[in-house]
């Protein structure tokens, strides 16, 4: 258990404070886009950092902190989402209407409420493999699930969100 | 892995985003109502503490309760007396107005 919470941590050579300020961009993001729900995100983003700040002394190096950073917001994430049986329903005209065709930040919004509104594996998959850039290898290992189980969640949260938003691939 | 447009499109749109300012602050403040929580319990684990804790909350409750009942007492005493000076006001206005009348018959 860390003894104090500006102590700095062996394993990162930061004080905690540096760690969360390093970190929280990638904590908040990942529940934030899984729950698409701001106030609940900083909620289990706050939770997840006091749970590492118990758990600093395990910690044995920067990477681990990452990996375990990662798999302890999407833990917390669903469990969130399933407590309150959050699962957005969004459509793509509850976006709203584009000022442009191209509008990037109406189509960003748009594809923010595609991604919560897929079933929830498929939803943390995808918030990993395009927030985080994770490759299938390591979003398995993560959720300790096997790496054929991560590509075919991508594949098929993929075809939904393209008929969803009328895209279609191109050959 | 190469990304086609749809999905480099999902990735601008996933981008990391930051809380509201003064995250790390409010992390902090909860960590610190945490630990003086632990604190708490840290102290009231030490069982010469607790037994300490327990005699004195005791003591006072034996306290309040003798305190109360001092005063229900007083209250009683001091009901009677004012009852005894009643009848010995009644009894000294009898009395006068007996001696009124021997004095009348006397006269």
């Amino acid at each position: 258990m860390a003894s104090s919470g500006l102590a700095e941590t062996a394993s990162s050579g930061m004080s905690f404070e540096e760690l969360v300020e390093r970190h929280q961009a990638m904590v908040f993001s990942l529940a934030y886009h899984f729950l698409h729900d701001r106030p609940l995100a900083e909620e289990v983003a706050q939770d997840v950092f006091l749970e590492l700040h118990f758990h600093l002394g395990e910690m044995d190096s920067p990477a681990h902190i990452v990996f375990w950073l990662r798999k302890v917001t999407v833990n917390r994430s669903i469990d969130e989402a399933r407590r309150r049986h959050r699962r957005a329903e969004v459509g793509i005209e509850a976006a709203g209407e584009p000022a442009s065709p191209a509008d990037a930040e109406w189509i960003n919004l748009r594809l923010r409420r595609l991604v919560a509104s897929l079933p929830e594996r498929q939803r943390i998959v995808i918030v990993l493999r395009y927030q985080e850039g994770l490759e299938p290898v390591e979003i398995a290992a993560l959720l300790e699930i096997s790496v054929n189980t991560v590509k075919s969640q991508l594949q098929r949260a993929l075809i939904l969100l393209r008929e969803k938003a009328g895209v279609e691939k191109k050959a | 892995m190469t990304m086609d447009p749809f999905e480099e499109q999902l990735k601008q749109a996933l981008g990391r985003e930051q809380p509201r300012a003064g995250f790390a602050g409010r992390v902090r403040a909860r960590i610190a109502v945490g630990e003086d929580r632990t604190r708490l319990r840290g102290w009231l684990s030490i069982p010469q503490l607790r037994w300490v804790l327990g005699i004195l909350l005791c003591v006072g409750m034996l306290a309040a309760v003798s305190y109360r009942h001092g005063k229900v007492e007083h209250a009683r005493g001091e009901e009677a007396r004012q009852q005894v000076y009643v009848a010995l006001r009644l009894a000294g206005a009898k009395m006068q107005l007996a001696e009124s009348k021997v004095r009348r018959f006397s006269d």
